[in-house]
């Protein structure tokens, strides 16, 4: 992690929202696992999303633990489960006064809406991020981007402080995918008076923006939610699937 | 013939030749033609698809010389919300007994209604299964014996008949639900006056509308044409009231 | 129009509007609920209906409704919900109706669970519902590939006016890619649609129909039926050959998700000079089985191994493609678990340390 570039946000709380498929969850798990290198306070990163069935933060549980991150996600077979299952020490943590917690809420306004269950937790201050990717279809736009932070305002109820500018077609992501990204966060940015507060982008797209350009932090990501056949990691593919009954004829 | 007689009764001209299935003192050709009669009143036989039921009135497509699909058993009210939501220019009906609509299909019916879906269905309510050889049906009256209640339904096992009419009215959505019957020929000019009325609302895209029309099964009750007029009049009608159980808004109840 | 990041079941839903099916019935079941999310959205833009239904089974007899004026319509479901619709799937077939269906398939049987499963390959390719009939099969393995062959869905139920299905499994609709829809998009002539109910103003009364009496005009239906399907095994068979050459030493045959995986590791073996070759069947109905066979008897193949998540259904349509002449092996996950690569790079070693291939059946 490159201590240089990381954005620190002030808040104990950081929220990160925003429509689906944005990658909101690829920042959070990532922001998450940064805030343990940089910080000397604890963190830990509660998986909110209550209406994707797959590709959660959870998934990444493993591996954050391992880096000093507490992940608070629904346990064992809960956490395959498509319920919407609110554990009781989310509050606490919320309202706790020390260390940081991260909070990787569900996609668009329908995602966002179990904030509004614990918004009587939020009085610390918090930092609530619209996560944008210009290459989604419903946030391709400044119009339809500004709908989305006014739907998810609306559903969560609370008023976003910042804009994350993540725009990415994952592994065909280039440095102009990402830079075209930014022009359409800025501009949300002008209409919303939202401030962009970084800019994220995998390692090879982000190592070649000009920081000229640029006139925010870049936030390198490293993809923690890999699909089954893109792990590279023998490793890690190994201690996958272990247990249960393997069904073959040899 | 006389070149100054005047034909005063027609086959309606929606009927083709074919001579109908049904047995005699059954009342399915009366509801039939007051069905052709009403279509061709109103001008809308050339755009008009009818969904049939699974039931002895499954063959109805070879009687009423209109487009028809045949749904399967109990589905004719969501065969009917698919082809009407898509091709809201049709005027789209459906036929179905009491076995189609009050046992298999009522979920289908219930919340076809309950979404005000502006189809018509003529439901014919007869006590019993005609078609699968005169079980019980959801319908069928206290202590009436069929071949699967032979010692008469027993109210404590199987429930008093469902009153579809008056279940449908308690929907919150506007819809035009009326219940006639056929038995004699007063009644007959009254069922078809809902059945047009029913027609009617569906042209003018006003809502959901349903005709029970209390019918009779000769042969699987056990009785002549003429017992079988009069048991649906002594029997069936104290149970089933007749009249007009729910109208849109805007309209007052005859 | 430039490359857009979409979720799986965005990605078929959008095809499917682009495809001209702006008409949308459906009941929400995990893992797909984003295509009606989606529709509930696009299709008000677009002029379509989306209609919410009570259950599964109105589903089924709504699409009939609906294609039965000629217009095209679909749904999405996973796989419960497609069991419910089996009785209406086999009217389709018997009375010609061009449905569309996409099936995003999770663990069986049972409610079994929500994650990505291939255990519905029985039911799609062998019928599902009662009667002699055959349901069109595609299955993409990308999303791209989500979007062609869902456009190309509704253009095959209309050629055959057959159901057509799109099967992929939970995984492929719940991932994101890179996606792009064609510009202009343009179909091959299709037949008219001279059977629809559309009102008999000027014509004769059309009658849609599954019912036969006479039991020689139901046994002339479904001879009729199966000339069709006949002429879809003729005409319609897909698939992609990856890596495959006269030094391939097994024969792979995986689609979806697990062909995605084997090609990870085909990759993987390729730099250990390991030749393997994959066969993935993009219809999974009409089955590939004449190529399998062709490639399975190559002097240096030593086996077919094929790889499913499910406890092993497509590997009886290999051994009937293979005939005996090499060993066909299995391996599969089941119930939610996805076979990852390690997992086959192993098998795949283990088939080749073996000594004296047996050539019998595997039930044997």
């Amino acid at each position: 992690m490159n201590q240089v570039t990381f954005p620190v946000l002030d808040k104990r709380v950081i929220i990160f929202a925003g429509a689906y498929g944005s990658g909101k969850t690829e920042v959070a798990v990532n922001y998450a696992a940064g805030l343990a290198a940089t910080c000397s306070e604890p963190v830990s990163i509660i998986d909110l999303d209550v209406i994707n069935p797959y590709f959660r933060s959870r998934e990444a549980a493993l591996s954050l633990e391992a880096q000093g991150v507490r992940v608070i996600s629904p346990h064992g077979e809960m956490c395959h489960a498509d319920l919407p299952i609110i554990l009781p020490e989310i509050r606490g943590e919320i309202e706790r006064s020390e260390g940081k917690v991260v909070l990787d809420v569900g996609g668009d306004n329908v995602g966002a809406r179990v904030l509004s269950s614990l918004a009587d937790s939020f009085g610390r201050g918090y930092e609530f991020l619209i996560v944008l990717n210009a290459r989604r279809p419903f946030t391709s736009t400044v119009t339809g981007s500004l709908k989305m932070i006014h739907d998810i305002e609306i559903s969560s109820r609370l008023k976003f402080t910042g804009i994350i500018s993540n725009t990415h077609l994952i592994d065909e992501t280039t440095t102009e995918t990402v830079e075209e990204g930014y022009r359409l966060a800025c501009a949300v940015s002008t209409e919303a008076g939202l401030p962009v507060k970084f800019v994220s982008a995998v390692g090879e797209a982000a190592k070649r923006l000009d920081p000229e350009t640029i006139g925010v932090p870049v936030f390198t990501l490293k993809r923690q939610l890999l699909k089954p056949w893109e792990e590279k990691d023998r490793a890690a593919r190994s201690s996958k699937n272990k247990g249960g009954l393997v069904l073959c004829r040899v | 013939m006389n070149e100054n007689a005047q034909a005063v009764f027609n086959r309606p001209q929606l009927f083709g030749e074919a001579v109908t299935h049904y047995c005699p003192g059954c009342a399915h050709g009366i509801i039939h033609r007051m069905v052709a009669e009403v279509l061709e009143e109103l001008g809308i036989e050339g755009r008009t698809v009818g969904i049939a039921p699974v039931g002895c009135a499954v063959l109805i497509y070879n009687y009423i010389q209109t487009d028809f699909i045949e749904a399967l058993h109990g589905r004719a009210p969501a065969f009917a919300t698919g082809l009407k939501r898509v091709s809201p220019d049709l005027i789209v009906f459906t036929y179905q007994g009491d076995g189609d609509l009050a046992s298999i299909g009522t979920n289908e019916i219930i919340h076809a209604a309950n979404r005000g879906e502006k189809f018509t269905t003529i439901f014919v309510n007869n006590a019993i299964y005609g078609m699968t050889g005169g079980q019980m049906a959801p319908t069928t009256m206290p202590g009436q014996i069929t071949a699967t209640s032979p010692h008469g339904r027993n109210v404590k096992e199987c429930g008093y008949p469902i009153r579809i009419a008056e279940l449908l009215s308690s929907l919150r959505t506007p819809a035009y639900i009326e219940r006639v019957a056929v038995y004699n020929p007063q009644n007959i000019v009254r069922a078809k006056r809902a059945i047009r009325k029913a027609f009617q609302y569906q042209i003018e895209g006003r809502c959901f509308s349903l005709v029970e029309v209390l019918s009779t099964c000769p042969t699987n009750w056990g009785m002549t044409p003429q017992e079988s007029l009069k048991w649906q009049e002594t029997t069936m009608l104290p149970y089933y009231p007749l009249g007009c159980f729910k109208t849109p808004e805007g309209e007052v109840k005859e | 129009m430039s490359r857009i990041l979409m979720k799986g079941n965005e990605a078929i839903a959008e095809a499917a509007i682009r495809a001209g099916a702006v008409y949308y019935f459906a009941y929400p079941i995990t893992p797909q609920s984003e295509v009606g999310e989606y529709m509930s959205r696009r299709l008000p833009e677009v002029g379509g209906v989306f209609v919410q239904a009570e259950s599964e089974v109105a589903v089924g007899n709504m699409l009939m409704g609906a294609v039965a004026s000629g217009k095209r319509a679909f749904t999405s479901s996973s796989s419960p919900g497609i069991s419910l619709m089996q009785e209406a799937i086999s009217t389709m077939a018997a009375a010609r109706l061009p449905v569309v269906l996409i099936n995003i398939m999770r663990g069986g049987p049972g409610i079994g669970g929500i994650l990505p499963s291939q255990a519905d390959y029985f039911q799609s390719t062998k019928g599902g519902g009662h009667g002699d009939y055959r349901v069109l099969v595609l299955a993409p393995s990308t999303l791209q590939e989500s979007v062609d062959l869902t456009m190309l869905a509704f253009h095959l139920a209309d050629k055959y006016c057959n159901p057509t299905m799109v099967v992929a499994d939970g995984m492929i609709g719940q991932m994101m890619e890179p996606v792009q829809f064609p510009e202009d998009y343009k179909e091959e002539p299709l037949p008219p649609k001279d059977w629809a109910t559309t009102g008999c103003r000027g014509r004769a009364p059309r009658i849609i129909k599954s019912l036969f009496l006479d039991p020689a005009m139901l046994e002339t239906n479904n001879v009729m039926l199966a000339e069709k399907y006949k002429l879809m095994k003729q005409n319609e068979v897909r698939f992609e050959a990856y890596k495959i050459n006269p030094q391939n030493r097994i024969l792979l045959v995986a689609y979806g998700t697990m062909a995605r995986i084997c090609q990870t590791v085909i990759d993987e073996l390729a730099e250990e000079n390991i030749s393997i070759g994959l066969l993935r069947p993009i219809t999974l109905f009409p089955f590939p089985g004449k190529e399998i066979f062709a490639e399975a008897v190559k002097p240096n193949i030593k086996a077919v191994l094929t790889v499913e998540m499910s406890m092993g259904q497509m590997v009886e349509d290999v051994e009937a493609a293979v005939q005996g002449r090499k060993p066909v092996e299995f391996y599969g996950r089941t119930g939610g678990i996805v076979p990852t690569p390690e997992e086959v790079r192993d098998y795949i070693l283990k088939i080749l340390a073996k000594k004296t291939p047996a050539v019998k059946s595997w039930k044997g």
